[in-house]
C-alpha cells in the first residue's frame, strides 16, 4: 500500500479539541526507568541504614535532613537549567557566595527590611545570569570560559567587600530557612517543592521550557526550527543565577549568619546531584523528580559516611567518585534497555 | 581476493545480515548497493573490522581472517573513505595522513619536515594539491575525502572500501574522484564502492552486488544490467521514470518574489518569482548560489540590496524565527542530521517544535499534550511516517523517515511556501520516491508554493514545473513548463547545458 495516498489530508491538521488519546511527552520524565531506578536506589538506602542506625528512622531525621535536600535541590537546579540547555555553569557557587555578602551587606550596613534586602540580593542571580549568556551568545565564549573566569571574579568581589567576615542575619529573616508550618514541617521544604513542581511544569508543558530542551538537544535544528537559541542560552543561564541566588538567601536565613564562605562547596555538589539526578550531559534532559531523589540519594550518603565514622576529609573523594558511578550507572542501564529491544 | 562466505548478523531481534556471501576481484571496482536498511552498513562494519559476525567466515587471499577491530582490518590491506568524513579537522593535511606513521627522530621526537614530505607523495598519488601543513578544517568536501583515500592509500591498502563517497561532492569533484579511482583499479587494488545513486554506479563499477533486506540478492555485470533492472533488484519492484504529473500552478497568487538580491561573495543579483501551486527548482552546483540566495529568502543571512515580497508585501525578514512565525515560510535543511533534527527526541517533539506557541491553552499557557499528540499522529499518519510510535527517537528511524518529519515540522506550522533544500540526499530509492510524490502532492493538492533546491536533475524534472539554473552566484537560466509539455531528462539537460559552459 502506498502510505501518500492519503496525503491530500497533509495541512488539514486534526482540531485541536482534547481527546483522552494520547498523553504526550510526559512520560519520558515522571515514569522513565531512570527515575524510577533513582527512587528504588533511595529506597534501599534507607532500608539498609535504617537497619543499621536505630536512630535513623526517627521524625527528627527526617525533617532536619529534608532541609539539606531542599538546600540541594536548589544547588542541583541551577546546574541542571544549564546542562539541560546544553551549557554548564562553573559559577554556581560563586554567585551564590557574592549574593550572601550583597544580601549580608543590605541587612547589616543598609539595614533594609527583609521584604526589601532579599528581593534585592535575589535580583543578583539573574543579573549575573544574564551577563554570562550574553557573554556566551554574544562575544562567543564558550561557557566554560566565560563561567570559570566569572567564577574567580565573583570570589575575589566576596573576599574583597567582605574582608572574610561574616554579617548577622536578623532574626526577623529566619523564618525561611528555620521556620516550621505546624512546628514540623519546614518552610524551606514546602518553598522548594514548590520551586521543583514549577520547574517541572516549565519544562514539560511551557513553550519556553520545550524550547530550552530543544536548544540543549541540537541547537542548529532548534535555531533553523524558528528558536531563538540566543535568548534560550541567555535564559537558561538566568535562571540558573537565580536558582543559586535564592539557595544563597535561603542558606543564610537557614543559618542565621551570611558567611562568605558559602557557596565553595557547590559546584561539587552541583553536578553531582544534578547528574545522579539524570540529567543530561549533554542537553535536552531534566527531571525535577530525578533531581529530588538525587538529592535525597547524596544526603543518605552523606548520612551514611557519618554514621560508618568515615573521616570526614575524604568526603569530596567519594562525592567524585560517585559522579563517576552514577554515569557508569546509568550508561550500564542503557545499554542494558537497548539490548531488550 | 576478499571474499564474505555465509555471514549472518543480529542486533537483538533484528537480523541485519542472513548468509550472505559476497566475493571481491583485485583490481575491480565492485559496487554495493541496496536501500536503507538493506544491510550495506553492517556489511562494511563487519569488512572492517568494526563489527564481528555471528555466524559466517571472511576470507582474504585464500586464508581465513578474523578482524578484532578497525585497526586490526587496517593492518591486512583494508582501506575505509566514510560517508562521515573522518577526519581531524583541527590538524594538518599531512598529520591527518601520516597520524598512525609520523616520521620521528630519537625520543619520539617528530620530524616535520620527513611527515609532510612523506604526506606529500601520497597526495600527489591522488592528485591533492595543496601544502601539507593546510588544516583541514579549510578544505572543501572533496578535498577532505581525497585525504582520506591517500590516508587509506598510503597504508597500503589492497581492499579500498567507500561508503556513499560522492553525496558531498559536486559532479566535477565526483569525475575527479571517478578517475582516481579507475587508476587505482589499474594498480590492482579491490574497490568497493557503496552507493545510493545507481547511474553512479553502472558508470563507474566492473560489477554490482545488490542487497535487500538483509538478504544477498545476486551479483551481475555491470554490462549486462541498466538502472531499471537494478532498482528492481534492490526494491524488488520497478521504479517509476515518468513524470508526476501536470500542476497547475495559480500566476495570478505571487506568493514569493525577489528581485536583484545582492550580497557580497555569496548572490550577485538574482531575482524571481514563486506562484501557488508551484514548483520551482533551483538547480546548480554546490557553491552556485542557490542555498546562499536561499539563505537570504528565510532571513538566515542578510541582504546588502534588493527587494523581497512575501504574498505582495515587501519584507526583509531578520531571523528564521521571524520568516516562520510572520510570513509562515518554512526551510527544510539539506544537513539533516547536524541542522535538521533532534536526534535523540521523539518524533512528535521534532514535528510540533515549531508549532509550540499556538498549541498553548489559553490560561495556564500550557502546550496541550493531547493536541500536540493528535498534530504528530495526524502528520505521522497523512505523511507515512514508518516509526514504531510518535514517542520514538528520530534517529532510530530510517533517512526517508527522518527526512518525512523533517518536512512534517513545517506543515504543521502551516506553512504555505516551503524551501527544501536537498530533499532526497542519503535517502534510499524506495523512500526518495515518496519524499518526491509527498512534495509534488503539496503543491499539486495543497496549493502549496514549493522552492526545491537540488543538484540531481532528474529529480527536479520528475517534479518541477520550471527550474532555475545557478552558475556563479547568479541565476543564468531557466526552463519552463516542464510538466506541461512532458520535457524528459534529455531534453531539459540539452536545454541547461549552454548556460553552464
Amino acid at each position: 500500500m502506498n502510505p501518500l495516498e492519503s496525503s491530500r489530508e497533509i495541512s488539514s491538521l486534526p482540531p485541536l479539541r482534547p481527546t483522552l488519546a494520547g498523553r504526550g511527552w510526559g512520560k519520558r520524565d515522571w515514569v522513565s526507568g531512570r527515575t524510577l531506578g533513582l527512587v528504588a536506589f533511595a529506597g534501599v538506602l534507607m532500608v539498609v541504614m535504617a537497619s543499621v542506625s536505630s536512630g535513623f528512622l526517627t521524625e527528627l531525621t527526617f525533617f532536619s535532613q529534608s532541609r539539606y535536600v531542599a538546600f540541594y535541590v536548589l544547588v542541583a537546579l541551577a546546574q541542571a537549567v544549564c546542562l539541560a540547555a546544553g551549557d554548564l555553569n562553573l559559577a554556581v557557587g560563586a554567585v551564590g557566595s557574592l549574593t550572601t555578602v550583597l544580601l549580608g551587606l543590605l541587612f547589616a550596613d543598609a539595614h533594609l527590611s527583609a521584604w526589601i534586602a532579599a528581593p534585592l540580593a535575589f535580583l543578583l542571580g539573574p543579573l549575573t545570569g544574564w551577563l554570562h549568556g550574553w557573554a556566551v551568545t554574544r562575544l562567543k565564549i564558550d561557557a566554560f570560559i566565560v563561567t570559570l573566569s566569572m567564577m574567580f571574579v565573583y570570589m575575589g568581589l566576596r573576599s574583597g567587600i567582605s574582608g572574610g567576615n561574616s554579617y548577622t542575619i536578623p532574626a526577623s529573616f529566619w523564618w525561611l530557612g528555620q521556620g516550621e508550618i505546624g512546628g514540623w514541617l519546614p518552610w524551606m521544604l514546602i518553598i522548594v517543592l514548590l520551586v521543583l513542581a514549577a520547574v517541572g511544569y516549565l519544562y514539560r508543558n511551557t513553550v519556553l521550557g520545550r524550547r530550552l530542551l530543544a536548544t540543549g538537544s541540537n541547537a542548529e535544528a532548534a535555531r533553523l526550527s524558528g528558536i531563538n537559541t540566543r535568548r534560550m542560552i541567555v535564559t537558561a543561564h538566568m535562571l540558573s543565577g537565580s536558582f543559586s541566588a535564592l539557595a544563597a538567601i535561603i542558606w543564610a536565613s537557614w543559618s542565621g549568619n551570611a558567611a562568605p564562605e558559602t557557596g565553595d562547596s557547590w559546584l561539587v555538589i552541583s553536578f553531582a546531584v544534578a547528574i545522579i539526578g539524570g540529567t543530561g550531559l549533554k542537553g535536552s534532559l531534566i527531571s525535577p523528580l530525578g533531581i529530588l531523589m538525587g538529592a535525597i540519594i547524596f544526603k543518605l550518603i552523606q548520612h551514611s559516611l557519618v554514621i560508618l565514622r568515615v573521616n570526614d576529609n575524604y568526603s569530596n573523594t567519594l562525592l567524585g567518585a560517585l559522579i563517576l558511578l552514577a554515569i557508569i550507572v546509568d550508561r550500564g542501564r542503557e545499554q542494558w534497555e537497548k539490548g531488550r529491544r | 581476493m576478499l571474499e564474505l562466505r555465509h555471514i549472518s548478523k543480529s542486533f537483538g531481534p533484528t537480523r541485519a545480515l542472513a548468509d550472505v556471501s559476497l566475493s571481491f576481484q583485485a583490481g575491480e571496482i565492485h559496487g554495493l548497493i541496496g536501500e536503507n536498511g538493506a544491510g550495506k552498513s553492517t556489511t562494511i562494519r563487519i569488512v572492517t573490522g568494526l563489527q564481528q559476525p555471528d555466524a559466517g567466515e571472511v576470507w582474504l587471499d585464500g586464508a581465513r581472517v578474523s578482524f578484532r577491530d578497525c585497526q586490526d582490518a587496517q593492518t591486512h590491506g583494508i582501506g575505509f573513505v566514510n560517508q562521515e568524513l573522518a577526519v581531524l579537522p583541527d590538524a594538518s593535511v599531512g598529520e591527518n595522513i601520516m597520524i598512525d606513521k609520523l616520521a620521528t627522530r630519537r625520543w619520539g621526537v617528530i620530524d616535520w619536515r620527513e611527515t609532510y614530505a612523506r604526506a606529500a607523495e601520497h597526495m600527489l598519488r591522488v592528485g591533492l594539491v595543496v601544502p601539507p601543513e593546510r588544516l583541514v578544517r579549510e578544505l572543501s568536501a572533496a578535498q577532505k575525502q581525497l585525504v582520506q583515500i591517500a590516508k587509506a592509500l598510503s597504508a597500503n591498502v589492497r581492499v579500498l572500501l567507500l561508503d556513499e563517497p560522492t553525496s558531498s561532492l559536486t559532479e566535477h569533484e565526483a569525475r575527479r574522484l571517478f578517475g582516481l579511482l579507475r587508476e587505482l583499479r589499474g594498480r590492482g587494488v579491490a574497490i568497493i564502492f557503496v552507493s545510493h545513486k545507481l547511474d553512479e554506479v553502472l558508470a563507474l563499477c566492473d560489477r554490482v552486488s545488490v542487497l535487500r533486506d538483509g538478504g544477498f540478492v545476486g551479483t551481475r555485470e555491470v554490462g549486462m544490467v541498466n538502472s531499471g533492472e537494478l532498482a528492481r533488484l534492490m526494491l524488488g519492484r520497478t521504479a517509476n521514470d515518468d513524470h508526476l504529473g501536470v500542476l497547475s500552478p495559480d500566476t495570478t497568487a505571487e506568493m514569493l518574489k525577489a528581485e536583484g538580491i545582492v550580497r557580497a561573495g555569496r548572490c550577485a543579483g538574482a531575482g524571481f518569482t514563486l506562484h501557488r501551486g508551484e514548483i520551482l527548482g533551483f538547480y546548480g552546483l554546490v557553491g552556485s548560489g542557490r542555498t546562499e540566495l536561499a539563505r537570504i529568502v528565510i532571513g538566515e543571512d542578510q541582504m546588502d540590496a534588493g527587494r523581497l515580497l512575501i504574498r505582495g508585501k515587501p519584507v526583509r525578514p531578520r531571523s528564521i524565527e521571524e520568516s516562520l512565525y510572520h510570513h509562515r515560510l518554512g526551510y527544510v535543511t539539506e544537513n539533516r542530521k547536524e541542522e535538521g533534527l533532534m536526534l535523540h527526541d521523539s518524533v512528535e517533539t521534532n514535528l510540533t517544535m515549531a508549532v509550540w506557541p499556538r498549541l498553548r491553552r489559553p490560561v495556564t499557557r500550557r502546550i496541550d499534550a493531547r493536541a500536540s499528540a493528535q498534530v504528530a499522529d495526524g502528520l505521522i499518519e497523512s505523511l507515512g511516517v514508518k516509526t514504531p510510535g510518535r514517542d520514538a527517537a528520530v534517529g532510530n528511524l530510517s533517512g526517508g523517515n527522518q527526512q518525512k518529519v523533517s518536512i512534517g515540522k513545517w506543515l504543521a506550522a502551516d506553512c504555505d511556501i516551503l524551501i527544501i533544500d536537498e530533499p532526497t540526499v542519503g535517502v534510499d530509492v524506495g523512500a526518495k520516491e515518496q519524499i518526491h510524490r509527498l512534495i509534488w502532492d503539496l503543491a499539486a493538492r495543497e496549493q502549496k508554493a514549493v522552492i526545491v533546491i537540488s543538484s540531481d536533475l532528474p529529480e527536479l524534472v520528475r517534479m518541477a514545473n520550471r527550474i532555475l539554473v545557478f552558475r556563479e552566484q547568479r541565476i543564468v537560466g531557466e526552463v519552463r513548463d516542464i510538466d506541461v509539455r512532458r520535457k524528459t531528462y534529455a531534453e531539459v539537460s540539452a536545454e541547461i547545458a549552454p548556460h553552464l559552459a
